[in-house]
């Protein structure tokens, strides 16, 4: 068994001479050497977009962000567009209320739900495009036993569509 | 909820509003809409439903496998040609209610997995190519054009946004007629695909189950919707828009009915306003 391991890590400066850094690593298993190349360049996507969605939010900052200290400098893109951007998703408001709700209901745990969009399409739950979210909805529901046929997926009685 | 029941045939008694199908809009209602209204106004408006065919059932369990095989590929799950054969086994015993096979029922299921058999050999997808999607509903609205929110689910979105769309079928399909044919459905979907994904599909692949004696594969190639396409989708749908304010649910007589599962209802019909 071949396993390749990867970590990605990035630091950025923020208001008030601060900065914050972060990295994820994760390892997996190949079959065959000539996979390494391809899984390597997936890895490097998975991570980077992992890291790049979480470091978005800042968390504590030592101020007021939103005032430069008194000469005036801020350190890297201290601009304020830093800010944490917890709702922007890029699905549909209806998609990430679903998410949301399938996530509550089912009392999953938000990382493994995290962690599933990470490895089907390499970015976050809150990254994820239109149809890479109705994807996931689907993946969940069915992991959750709650899948609906084909014809019924809009809420819709058979034979609707 | 009320329904009636006649030779196996089940109706709803109170009919879809029509302001509710003017609402959202799918291939398959299109395609209904462009082939027949009376037979649109009876799967739709109606809602009168049918026992199940040979061939739908031959169609619904191969797309069953396929559907299973692409959440494998999805999942990183090894090819296991076993665990396939007892899905299609299963979802084979899974009738509903009886289906007429003319006594051929053994030879349609030996059919159905030979071909399956063929598309794993034959198919042009590798066991290691992650789908972009699988099975996923999309929705696109066209306010904006004054058309309905179209709705649909691809069966398959190829790695670098190839839509794929499998079809099982017991003639070997001209490729020039089966593009013409399922274009409809082909341009529905790369409108969903766009508005799902904000950019542009690759192309769309027409994967043809051919169930003949000897079983085949077709793959039918086709580039991205062109503006021409969309424009002619979006005049189809001003239609059914329009139609459907006039109740426009007239009969087309001509080969298709011939295997219409409504045959029986429209010669019923007596011209009357619905």
């Amino acid at each position: 068994m071949l396993i390749i391991e990867a970590n990605y890590s990035k630091k950025i400066g923020l208001p008030g001479y601060s900065s914050h850094q972060f990295s994820v690593s994760l390892k997996s298993e190949l079959t065959d050497i000539s996979q390494v190349e391809q899984e390597s360049a997936r890895l490097y996507r998975v991570l980077q977009q992992s890291v790049d969605s979480n470091i978005q939010q800042v968390g504590f900052l030592p101020g007021d962000p939103a005032k430069p200290n008194g000469n005036g400098h801020q350190n890297g893109n201290g601009n304020g567009q830093h800010k944490p951007q917890d709702d922007k998703w890029a699905c549909s408001d209806k998609q990430r209320d679903l998410i949301l709700k399938i996530t509550d209901e089912n009392k999953l745990d938000k990382a493994k739900v995290e962690q599933l969009a990470l490895d089907r399409f390499g970015k976050g739950v809150k990254l994820l495009n239109k149809l890479e979210a109705s994807g996931l909805i689907e993946e969940l529901l069915e992991q959750n036993g709650q899948s609906k046929p084909r014809n019924q997926r809009f809420g819709q009685k058979a034979g609707a569509r | 909820m009320n329904a009636v029941v006649e030779n196996g045939a089940v109706a709803v008694l109170e009919p879809v509003p029509i302001e509710k199908l003017k609402k959202t809009v799918s291939a398959s209602r299109l395609n209904c809409w462009l082939q027949c209204r009376l037979k649109f106004y009876f799967r739709y408006v109606l809602k009168i439903t049918k026992p199940k065919t040979a061939a739908l059932h031959y169609g619904s369990v191969v797309h069953l496998v396929l559907q299973q095989w692409n959440m494998a590929r999805w999942r990183k799950q090894p090819f296991d040609l076993t665990k396939l054969k007892q899905v299609f086994d299963a979802g084979w015993l899974e009738q509903g209610s009886p289906i007429n096979w003319d006594g051929e029922e053994p030879e349609q299921k030996t059919s159905a997995w030979s071909v399956l058999e063929k598309y794993f050999t034959d198919t042009p997808i590798k066991a290691n190519e992650m789908p972009e999607a699988v099975e996923v509903a999309v929705e696109a609205d066209l306010g904006k054009h004054g058309l309905p929110v179209l709705i649909g689910v691809l069966d398959l979105v190829r790695a670098g946004g190839r839509i794929v769309d499998f079809k099982s079928a017991a003639k070997t399909p001209d490729n020039d007629m089966a593009l013409h044919q399922n274009g409809v459905q082909l341009d529905c979907y790369s409108i969903l695909y766009r508005e799902g994904t904000g950019k542009r599909e690759a192309g769309r692949e027409l994967h043809h189950l051919i169930k003949t004696k000897v079983p085949k594969v077709i793959i039918t190639e086709a580039g991205a919707m062109m503006e021409y396409q969309r424009n002619r989708l979006f005049r189809l749908m001003e239609d059914y828009v329009e139609g459907l304010d006039r109740e426009n649910f007239v009969p087309a007589p001509g080969f298709g009915c011939m295997g219409c599962e409504y045959l029986g209802n429209c010669r019923k019909w007596e011209g009357g306003r619905h």
